[in-house]
Order: C-alpha cells, then structure tokens, then sequence
C-alpha cells in the first residue's frame, strides 16, 4: 500500500500477548468492523426493501406479525408471536419457558402452513423444532417498566420521559438468538456462500434489527388501542435511540473458546485495521474532524450509559474521565502530521486505562471506512483444514509454538487451588453452560474444555518427557488426552490472535469479560453486568429504522448525536 | 427425522466424551459422524454401535501398538476412531504404493472420514478397502462400490487405505442435512447424558449467576 512506501516506519499488528488478556478483551468497544454495522452498512449499500405484510395482535399483544426485508437476491421474513405472559413467569434465563414476544428468520416467505407449523413450535422455543426453512430462533421479554411507562405515556396523549428511556435504552430484551442449526434449523453451511451472509452472524443481526421494529411497532400498536382517538405518535428522536436489550448470560463465553480460528479472525481483523490507520503518515481535515465529532458522542454514550454493577460503575467512572482527557489532550495535539494516529495511540497506551485505549482504537478506524471496511471479508471461518492435527510435526517444534504462545500459562503453578479454583461445566437443565467452584461442588466429572491454559501446561510437561524428534501422530497414540491441546497449540500456531492468553478457570475470573469482548464484536454498546458472569447490552440503539436506512448518512449511528433532541 | 448437521455433531460429540473418549477424540467423533451423515451413510448408528462396544475402554486397549507395518491392536479389535485419527494425523505417509493396513477394525465405515481429511490434506483422492467394499473419496464426495451391502458391517477382518487414482465419474456429493432416527438418537443421548451434572438450586443460582430479578 502507498503508505507503507512513504514511510521506513511500520508499525505492526498489536503483540496478542497485549491483546488477548481478559481484563482488554473485557475493556473492548464496537467499531466499524462490528457485525451489526456490516449488515447496516450492506442494507443501505444494495437499497433493500422492507413490507409488513401482517400485524395481528389484540388489546394484551396477543398475536402475530410477518417482517419481510428484500435483498437483491432474495427475501428473508421475521415472523414474531405475541404473548401474554404473567409477571411471576417473565425471566431472561435460559432455563425460562415462556416469554413475552418469540421469533424465527425465515429463508423466503412462509405460506399459511409454515406459519402454522411455526405457530404450534416457537412459542415453544427449546421444546420446539424448526426445519432447514428457518435460520434462526429467538425471544424477548419486554422491560416491564418502561414498556408500562411509553404505553400509558403515549395512550394519554404525551411522550415518553426522556431520563426513563435512557435510562433502560429498550423496550423489550432478546434472551437468546440461536442461529446455525440450533433445534434443528438451517446449518449456517447452507447460508454461507450467500453474501449477506458472509460475515459472521449476520442472519441473527438482521434477526434483532427486525425485532426492533416489531417493538416499535406493537409498542405504538397497544398505546393506540388503549389511548384511542387521542393517542400520541412516539416521537421518532425517542424511538430511534430505543435499540433492543439483550440479556446474556454464560452461555456466549465457552463460544470464544470453542470457535479457536473464528475467534482469531474477529480480533485479527480489527488489529490489521488498527495497524493500517496507525502507519498512516497523516491525515487530513475531514478525517480529523470526523474523528473529533465521534470522540464527542463517544463521551455523551459514556454518559448515558447506565449501570449499577460496582465493577462497572468504576470501570464507567475511569472511562468517562479518560475520554475527557483524551478530548484534552486531542484539542492540542496534531492530528494532521507526522503519524497523527500512530502518535495519540502511543499517547494513550501510556496515559488511559485499558477501555479508553480500546474505545480510541474503534474511534480512530471511523474516519477510514475507505482502508478498513473490507476486512470484514475476512471474520468469517472458510479454514476448515485447520482442524486437522498435523501428526507429522515434531514433538521438539510443538514445544517450540507453545513456549511462544503459552508462555503465561507455562509459568502458571497450577497446583494452586486458586489458580483452578473452578470448572465450566453443562447442566443438565436446557444444557446450560455453569461455572462453578471446583473444590466445593461435585463438578470435576463434568468440567468442559475450557481451561486451554492448564490444558498446555499439561501437554507441554508431557511434551518434555517424549523423545523431541518423535512425530505428534506416535506421541498422541499415547497420550490421546492431550488431543485437543495440540489442535488448539496448532491451529495458535496459525493463528496468533485464536487463544484468550489468559487463565479462564481462576478464582479471579471475570466471566463478563468474555461476554462483552464478544458483544462487542456484534457491535454492543452500554454493557451491563448484572453479575460476574450476566450482563445485559443495547443492540442498534440509535440505528435507522428500515424507512430511515436511505436517508441516513454515514455509517455512524452506533454513537449517540451530539445535540440529543426532545427532553 | 431431519437434523441440522451441527445438532448431530454437537449430539455425537457429547455422546463420545459420555463414553470416556479423550475430548481431542470426541471433536472427531463428531466431526466423523457428521461427515457420514452429510453423506446419507449410517454414521450415527455406526458411532452408537461402537461407543457401546467400548464403552470406558482405555485408548491403549483399542488403538494400534505400534505404527509400523500393520496396524493392530493388543488383542481384540481396533476401535476406527482411534484408527482413524491416527490416519488422519499421518495422512503424508500415505505414498502411492505404500498403503496403510489395519487387521480387525470395529465398524470399518467409520475411519471413511478420516481417510476422507487425508485426501483433502494431500489433495489426492484415497481409497478405503474392506471385505467386499471400495469407497474412493476426494474429501468431498465419495464413490462407493458396495454389491453386496457391507458397507456397515461390524467389523472387518482388514482393511486398506491407500492413495487411488483420480475419477473423472462423477462423485456422490455431500448433503446439507442428516437423518438420525429417534431410536438411534435416544441411544446416543444416553451417552451424552453422562456429561451434564445435575442440577441444584445452588447450581441454579450461582452457576449461572442470576440472582437479581429479571422482572423490570
């Protein structure tokens, strides 16, 4: 690139010694390599269409709706049921059974049979079954509060109270989206050579933007049957700030784990990004400007992001004052010369806390959609061959990888019990995914793999005692538990970005740290822990809604404005 | 009934490890099976079978004592996923002319996958060999010659894999869903059951981390 011409200087991706750590992975913003923003950015690009053909629901919500959006190539529905759910049975956990509103994306438009069949199974969501037809299933539960507050607002007359709605930011929260073959709906391997479906979890983000609007819609709907005649219209400022809640518990953390190469590519891409805006020799007016605008809304959604987790509410505080220093020390700075970005970058390594190094790294990719946007190609995980266990390596270049990419966890004491203080582990109830504690519960049986750490740590002592010249295929004859420690070391090897270089099972893990790094990725703002291991998000709060997507400008609507409207 | 790939890999992954497999050997088990479902041949009922037959058997009991000339085990009969896997991570010593050979191989149908990432690897397609079955694959599809319908036979007294020449006729190419049928599936999810811990209301709580209302 031209770039790298004009310039002795290179400054390579970050070492992921730096970046895989817990407390950074757990410090991570959306940015313009979000998934949500992709899908946005390609909805607005190829002009796609969106209808309603039904919306059918009584006075409680009681009823059904049909969102079609059309793509060049073809047409994918959302069809959402409406329940009436009792207060005593609303929870957003896993192991719930009924919800307020229940979901599916479907491939195509479904028929008066399809929804039939849909009808009888989900509502049912786990204890359903879907077919090949459906790409995703999901369901949400509405913030009774502020769901109360805009229907009885709206019905007499007037709007929302401003300060309420911020403070929630949804009107109804997604408890799980499940995608990729989940209760026997499509592999994503039928949907992957598609190109709105290239990039990662695209369907699910088309799944929760369609959602979005449902919720505006039947929101309005029962104000209007409540209120009548006299009902007020949600004025759109408010709704287009409303996003959609997700509630998000362990069960999104072993997925960081378990999808190695996957993993490797998110965190890859946004590092190359990072890279490429960093070597830039300078920048001009418009791009500085452009940043400087993002910076400011990146301080008001410090602002009004709202939490009331201790962990979070420090982590808020030293966010919100290192944004202003950052703005400080950005009025001064040259951002036009002399490698403007290479130069605050290196600025804030040493003077900001993890979260604002992380938000400046999102904020200085905006102004570059042009170098940057494309590596969006490459998140998704086409390398199936990097499963296979190469047999012939070595047992003395195995050795070798891991002392680079395992170091941390080599010089780890295992044998102190609070360095595996606890075991991930599946319950039998919905199979959902628990952390518990080790040496108080009977759950070592059961612990899933998803201590990479300890794992090598195992593999590389085993590794001492087998002769260096021998080839993996006769030590793992041997040793066949230490298999999955060598395709994870293997596939590192590739892929340096794949492993989380951190210890996941000690009596100090923060779980939530794993669930924002990858709600981030989906392109979440305002994390919400509800517990070390729970946390609630925002998804497409101030996006366009579908009528919006061609007149909006730009691609940066995941930062709240700057002058915000209505009080 | 229909399933999604994914479901059978993730069933058949679960069913492995419930069975005390390795969990470096359970992804492949489930890898395998789904690979032989995607291609309508009976992998989870071949997978069911010999999960059964080893059920807690070490490792050491059922795969090959040594990699030099053929593969046996110690006594008794070679589970083909420790064959299997062994295959796959020596896929460079198969050469043209210098086939890999395998005596008393437990359902025989199931190293095909293995045999299957080999051919990828190489980029050469690999034949399969066993009592009257021949099954050449490319890694994506495969060609069967079965007459006389062995091709699930519970065991094989040999078996061969080795290089084979390219086929211009075409392959049978994979599906994107599988059929597992409710009695097989059941008997795989015996197995995985193995792998959940029971639930507790402590576990209920704090395993998961709830504990604040969800109701607001």
């Amino acid at each position: 690139m031209q770039f790298q011409k004009e310039t002795s200087q290179t400054i390579a991706k970050r070492d992921p010694a730096l970046v895989m750590r817990l407390s950074r992975l757990g410090s991570f913003h959306q940015s313009r390599l979000s998934f949500m923003r992709i899908l946005t950015r390609r909805m607005t690009r190829e002009n796609w269409q969106f209808s309603r053909p039904v919306f059918e629901f009584d006075a409680k919500g009681v009823g059904h709706a049909v969102y079609c959006v059309h793509t060049p190539e073809r047409i994918y529905s959302l069809i959402a049921f409406g329940h009436d759910l009792p207060p005593e049975d609303r929870s957003d956990r896993v192991i719930a059974e009924a919800w307020d509103s229940t979901f599916t994306l479907f491939d195509g438009v479904p028929d008066a049979a399809d929804i039939a069949r849909l009808r009888r199974n989900i509502p049912l969501q786990e204890a359903g079954r879907v077919s090949e037809k459906e790409l995703s299933v999901s369901r949400a539960n509405r913030s009774v509060r502020l769901w109360a507050h805009v229907v009885s607002r709206l019905a007499a007359g007037t709007q929302p109270d401003r300060s309420e709605v911020d403070k929630v930011g949804y009107l109804m929260r997604t408890t799980a989206v499940y995608g990729s073959g989940k209760l026997g709906a499509a592999d994503r391997e039928m949907i992957a050579d598609r190109a709105e479906c290239n990039a990662p979890f695209q369907i699910e983000m088309l799944s929760v933007f369609l959602t979005r609007t449902y919720v505006r819609d039947l929101v309005q709907h029962m104000a209007n049957l409540k209120g009548g005649a006299t009902a007020a219209t949600l004025d759109a400022d408010i709704a287009r700030s409303l996003g959609i809640g997700n509630s998000t518990g362990l069960g999104m953390a072993p997925f960081l784990i378990n999808h190695p190469m996957l993993f490797n590519n998110w965190v890859a891409a946004r590092e190359q990004a990072i890279a490429i805006v960093r070597n830039l020799p300078a920048a001009n007016e418009a791009e500085a400007q452009k940043f400087c605008g993002l910076l400011e809304r990146s301080i008001v959604s410090a602002d009004i992001w709202y939490s009331a987790h201790p962990i979070q509410i420090e982590k808020l505080k030293q966010l919100r004052h290192d944004l202003c220093a950052l703005a400080h020390h950005v009025a001064q700075a040259d951002l036009l010369n002399a490698h403007p970005w290479d130069r605050l970058f290196t600025w804030a390594e040493v003077t900001l806390a993890e979260d604002a190094q992380e938000c400046l790294a999102s904020l200085m990719l905006e102004p570059y959609g042009a170098l940057v946007d494309h590596l969006a190609d490459q998140m998704s995980d086409q390398n199936a061959e990097a499963f296979r266990i190469d047999g012939s390596m070595r047992v003395a270049e195995l050795r070798s990888i891991m002392e680079n990419a395992y170091g941390w966890a080599l010089d780890t004491d295992w044998s102190q019990p609070q360095k595996c203080a606890r075991a991930w582990y599946v319950s039998a109830e919905k199979l959902e995914p628990r952390l518990g504690e080790r040496f108080e519960e009977p759950i070592a049986p059961y612990e899933q793999p998803l201590a990479p750490g300890r794992d090598a740590a195992a593999l590389y002592d085993a590794l001492k005692a087998a002769d260096k010249d021998a080839p993996l295929a006769a030590f793992l004859l041997t040793h066949p538990q230490h298999r999955h420690s060598v395709r994870r070391a293997q596939i590192v090897a590739r892929a340096p970005y794949a492993e989380i270089r951190d210890n996941t099972i000690g009596s100090d893990l923060m779980p939530i740290d794993m669930l924002r790094c990858k709600l981030s990725f989906f392109g979440a703002t305002h994390f919400d822990p509800r517990s070390d291991r729970w946390v609630r998000i925002c998804m497409f709060g101030n996006a366009p809604y579908p009528e919006e997507l061609a007149s909006v400008q730009g691609d940066d609507w995941s930062y709240p404005p700057a002058q915000r409207g209505g009080a | 009934m229909s399933h999604s790939l994914n479901e059978i890999a993730a069933h058949a992954k679960r069913a492995a490890r419930g069975t005390g497999l390795s969990w470096g050997m359970a992804e492949e088990a489930a890898r395998a099976t789904r690979w032989l479902a995607s291609q309508d041949l009976a992998g989870p009922a071949l997978l069911s079978d010999v999960l059964a037959k080893n059920d807690g058997l070490p490792h050491a009991q059922v795969a090959p004592v040594s990699l030099n000339g053929e593969w046996r085990a110690p006594e008794g009969d070679l589970c083909p996923l420790a064959v299997g896997t062994t295959l796959s991570d020596c896929a460079d010593q198969l050469e043209p002319g210098r086939p890999v050979k395998m005596a008393n191989v437990s359902y025989p149908l199931l190293v095909l996958p293995f045999a299957a990432w080999a051919a990828i690897h190489l980029k050469q397609p690999v034949r399969v060999t066993y009592q009257n079955v021949q099954i050449d694959t490319d890694g994506d599809g495969i060609w069967i010659d079965d007459p006389h319908r062995e091709i699930n036979t519970s065991k094989a007294k040999a078996l061969t894999c080795q290089i084979a020449t390219k086929r211009t006729d075409g392959a049978k190419l994979p599906g994107l869903r599988g059929t597992v049928t409710p009695e097989i599936w059941a008997r795989l999810d015996a197995f995985a059951q193995r792998t959940f811990a029971p639930a507790t209301d402590a576990s209920r709580l704090l395993g998961a981390g709830a504990g604040v209302s969800d109701n607001d």
